[in-house]
């Protein structure tokens, strides 16, 4: 079979179309005129040789369309013009065009921007070599009065144990989260993330340094060589890159440390540190407690079963379970979870839900899109019978339709995915910093995949629907019963509405519930008075302030600077502050009948200007002096949830705790407070909540307890001003120069600020949920208006009968405007009910209200109500202007 | 001449235009009442068939084809066999030889 001609013929027919046509024109035109002079031969007259030649022919047009149809390329020259036609169609009814194409960009916008996360959080598999190997191991208490099912990381015995006993895995821990620190290289000094790791993590990770080694053993040994490992960029940015860098100093918390390595480019860790030192994990200080983040890998050869079996063997035979204090007859169990699981586990509900939302958007948008190509489609009845009637097939007619949506989808598709990347990059500054345990959230291969399935999806969904109508077209019913196919479509436009709108409700109400329980959480009452409150907080990591001399130095000099600053009423500083996350402890009473009992309690130190700065009431006993320091009684302060939790209420002031601490003379409660929110690490049911808390004088903590908890929190400076004060925060720095001209303020902050910060992810959920719901609400209001609009325009000339007749605008209105309001008041009611089921799941998320609040059902029903009413009133506003004469007089 | 020409069974009319095509090179009329000379009138192809033939044929390049003048100096589009069309006029005379003969045996016997 010749190839090339046939090539050569496919590719003139496609592109010189318009000579191949003036040829075959001249081919017909010579043969009738051959046909002609061959009767003109024969002896007829010119006009009946004319006559018989054009019978012979058999019509020059029907000839030439026979020779188009069997060209090579033929169904793709049709298709092409198919589409043609098609975006002429779209390009003739902007308003349709615009609509369909906005709806999909906002709805398909929504689910890849969601998606994106989805896949950056769930299904991207880590940056790491065979990360199926690849585990992190969590334990839980599970017991009597233990209420939580809280995973807890590891501490310093199970670590050890974890590292000598269980051959089968590399193992590796690192501190929970990076902490900020000051680095000094020569003349350099920058604020950076310092991760804290063990030795053979990077292993673990399968990071090899580009320069020099990872982290020996012996570094990793309490009071071993103090060394450092530098991330690519910090070395490209702080160190020009310097290949000579091996071996050199730097400073970090003011301490001295040799680097040793320089990570690959593009290095990717859990922790994202900027530098990272030795763990030097033990059992002493904050292995004390559940610390550690656990990351292994398994050995080559070994499996997870013998991994399991050996730390069961491991850890059962703990001599010290911890967990148990305080918690008699408890369980200990641990969990092996696969690292992305074990680092999303958290997000991954959040995300899921937010994902099921967005599918909720596009099945609306897919009920509006169905509801508005229908109606086109029924207006163009007469253009599709015209075409039946001329003689194109039902799947002629088919398949302009799909060719009309699949272009839709193409545009819808491409305008969601912008919509969906602006989406994305909002959302993602919307987060803070760190929030997300991974880089970023790339538009990648898979992402670009799901939005061109999700809009080609979404057209199929929609299109299917007229298409179906349009393929019970027939001449006879599409001239004559035209009002019959309208009423049963309008039926199905209700219905859908109905859909749509009962989802929007379903949506509202969800996102109604987390704006009413953020209210709850905003309104707490606060304790204290937190109106002109400045804080400033500033990192202690460092060295110098390990002796408690020298931080109480610190600590009276800046306050002392603090108080100096005009319009400062009174300056403190607190390790932490309402609002803040909060360290725990166990404590034991000492005395009366409660002796022997132990609980968990909330711990912190502050100043004795504290509680007054704050203007936290005193209930009982005395608040700290400069004579409580580290010779004298040591002494503690507790709120009245304390008194409530250990001493049933009576008056804890001269009670003992702790009376084998400090030479048998145990802490002394001098005073009692009000109680006030705080972000709890002890017993978290909510974001903020009053927890048993104790005070302690920061001149009463030794330095290696100093050490520990700077590494983990960095203390607020606060001062009380009357009014607002001009250049406030730098004049806080300029007394925080004079204690230490090296100590730089990490953030200034008000109180307000620190109560957003904490409820981060409550305002996330509200925003994310919100921005769903309320375009939700809008796809339904655009339904409802199409559909009161189409209304209108299909029936002027019964609306004009009906005026002509005597019906007010007013009545007509109502009578048209019902078909929308009926069709949402059903949505509403169907949307109740699946909103009774639905919303049962966000029990785990809203505070202070119940999942069925009678304020939160009744806006929704108000907001939908108004909504409907504006979205069926302006359209049948139309009404009015229409002449009942002129109508008439028209059709 | 029976005015209503035999139905062609398929494959008929491109033999019979190879065919007509195979001593001279014709345009659409000439090979039209070729056909209808060299069938003894059985055969009558309207234009409605024989130009999407010819077009077929043309693309599937067993002839080609150029604008000449006719007997009486008018312009007219030929048709000539190429290389491939000979061979094709050859495998399908083969083929019709041998489903004639066929169908004769088959309304022979009984």
């Amino acid at each position: 079979m010749p190839f090339f001609p046939k090539a050569a013929s496919f590719l003139r027919n496609l592109f010189l179309t318009r000579r191949v046509e003036r040829d075959l024109d001249l081919e017909v035109r010579s043969h009738l005129q051959l046909l002609i002079d061959e009767n003109r031969r024969a002896g007829m007259s010119p006009q009946e040789a004319q006559r018989a030649a054009r019978m012979e022919l058999g019509g020059a047009e029907q000839v030439k369309q026979q020779v188009r149809e069997q060209r090579l390329g033929d169904s793709l020259h049709s298709w092409i013009s198919d589409c043609r036609f098609g975006v002429r169609q779209l390009h003739k009814n902007p308003g349709f065009t615009l609509t369909v194409v906005l709806t999909l960009a906002l709805s398909v916008g929504a689910n890849t921007a969601i998606f994106s996360l989805v896949n950056a959080l769930l299904l991207k598999s880590l940056p790491y070599p065979h990360p199926e190997r690849m585990a992190t191991i969590y334990t839980s208490i599970i017991g009597p009065s233990a209420a939580s099912d809280e995973r807890h990381n590891v501490n310093g015995e199970q670590w050890e144990l974890l590292r000598d006993n269980v051959p089968a895995l590399i193992s590796a821990v690192s501190s929970v989260r990076p902490s900020g620190v000051n680095l000094k290289a020569g003349s350099h000094v920058e604020y950076v993330q310092d991760g804290r790791v063990s030795a053979h993590y990077f292993d673990v990770l399968g990071l090899h340094p580009v320069l020099g080694r990872n982290f020996s053993e012996d570094e990793d040994r309490p009071h071993g060589p103090k060394t450092v490992i530098l991330s690519y960029s910090l070395w490209r940015n702080a160190f020009a890159a310097d290949p000579g860098i091996l071996g050199q100093t730097i400073l970090l918390r003011s301490d001295p440390l040799t680097v040793v390595g320089v990570l690959p480019p593009g290095a990717t860790t859990p922790l994202n540190a900027d530098v990272y030192t030795s763990l030097q994990p033990s059992r002493e200080g904050e292995g004390r407690g559940t610390n550690f983040r656990c990351v292994i890998r398994l050995r080559d050869g070994a499996s997870w079963q013998e991994a399991d079996a050996q730390i069961n063997r491991a850890w059962l035979s703990r001599p010290g379970l911890y967990e148990l204090a305080g918690n008699p007859g408890a369980k200990v169990s641990y969990h092996l979870v696969p690292l992305q699981k074990g680092q999303t586990d958290l997000l991954r509900p959040q995300v899921l839900a937010l994902m099921v939302a967005a599918g909720l958007i596009l099945l609306i948008a897919c009920a509006n899109l169905a509801g508005l190509t229908l109606v086109r489609m029924l207006r163009r009845t007469s253009e599709v019978a015209t075409r039946l009637a001329l003689g194109a097939s039902g799947w002629q007619i088919q398949r302009q339709f799909w060719i009309e949506n699949l272009l839709l989808a193409l545009i819808g598709g491409v305008a969601g995915t912008a919509v969906g990347f602006l989406g994305l990059r909002s959302l993602l500054l919307l987060l803070p910093e760190h929030f997300l345990p991974v880089a970023g959230a790339p538009l990648d291969a898979r992402v670009m995949s799901f939005t061109l399935t999700v809009s080609v999806l979404t057209s199929v969904l929609f299109g299917m629907l007229p298409a179906l109508v349009a393929r019970k077209v027939d001449l006879r019913s599409s001239m004559a019963d035209r009002a019959v196919a309208r009423a049963g479509s309008l039926r199905l436009r209700q219905s859908l509405l109905a859909g749509e709108v009962a989802l929007s409700v379903v949506l509202l109400a969800g996102s109604g519930l987390l704006i009413r329980s953020l209210t709850h959480l905003e309104t707490l009452p606060p304790g204290f008075n937190p109106n002109g409150v400045m804080v400033a907080k500033a990192s202690l990591d460092d060295v110098r302030y390990h002796d408690p001399a020298a931080f109480r130095k610190l600590l009276d000099e800046s306050t002392a600077a603090m108080r100096e600053i005009p319009g400062v009423q009174n300056a403190a500083v607190g390790l932490n502050l309402p609002y803040e996350f909060v360290g725990n402890d166990y404590v034991m009473l000492s005395d009366g009948k409660e002796a022997g009992q132990q609980g968990g309690a909330d711990w912190t130190y502050v100043t004795p200007g504290y509680f007054n700065t704050l203007q936290m009431p005193v209930l009982a006993g005395r608040v700290f002096t400069d004579a409580d320091d580290l010779t004298s009684q040591h002494v503690a302060v507790v709120n009245q949830s304390f008194a409530r939790k250990f001493y049933g209420g009576s008056n804890p002031v001269g009670r003992y705790i702790d009376k084998d601490l400090f030479n048998g003379r145990g802490i002394l409660i001098v005073g009692e407070v009000a109680d006030v929110p705080i972000s709890s690490g002890l017993d978290p049911v909510a974001p903020l909540q009053t927890e048993q808390t104790m005070y302690i004088p920061a001149t009463q903590v030794d330095g290696q307890l100093l050490a520990l908890l700077h590494q983990w929190l960095q203390p607020d400076w606060i001062v009380r001003t009357t009014g607002p004060v001009d250049g406030l925060t730098a004049a806080m720095q300029r007394a925080l120069n004079t204690a230490d001209p090296n100590l730089p303020a990490s953030g200034f902050y008000s109180m307000k600020d620190l109560l957003a910060r904490t409820l981060a992810t409550q305002r996330i959920e509200v925003a994310l949920l919100g921005a769903m719901a309320a375009l939700a609400l809008l796809l339904s209001a655009v339904g409802i208006f199409a559909l009161v609009a189409n209304m209108v325009a299909q029936r002027t000339r019964e609306i004009g009968i009906r005026m002509a007749l005597g019906s007010t605008v007013g009545q007509v209105m109502l009578q048209i405007g019902r078909s929308g309001v009926n069709a949402s008041l059903l949505g509403v009611v169907l949307g109740l009910v699946l909103s009774a089921g639905a919303l049962r799941l966000m029990s785990s998320v809203i505070y202070g209200i119940g999942v069925y609040d009678v304020t939160t059902i009744l806006v929704v029903v108000f907001t939908i109500s108004a909504v409907t009413l504006l979205a069926t009133t302006i359209p049948a506003l139309r009404i009015a202007s229409i002449d009942p004469a002129r109508t008439l007089r028209e059709e | 001449m029976p005015s209503q020409p035999t139905t062609l069974l398929q494959g008929t009319l491109d033999l019979l235009i190879l065919k007509s095509l195979a001593t001279a090179e014709l345009h659409g009329l000439g090979i039209s009442r070729r056909i209808q000379q060299i069938t003894g009138g059985t055969f009558v192809v309207k234009p409605g068939s024989l130009f999407p033939a010819l077009h077929r044929m043309e693309e599937e390049g067993w002839t080609s084809s150029f604008w000449g003048d006719s007997e009486n100096n008018r312009r007219a589009k030929y048709y000539r066999l190429t290389k491939a069309g000979r061979k094709q006029l050859e495998t399908e005379s083969k083929r019709w030889g041998r489903i004639s003969l066929a169908i004769a045996q088959a309304l022979e016997t009984s």
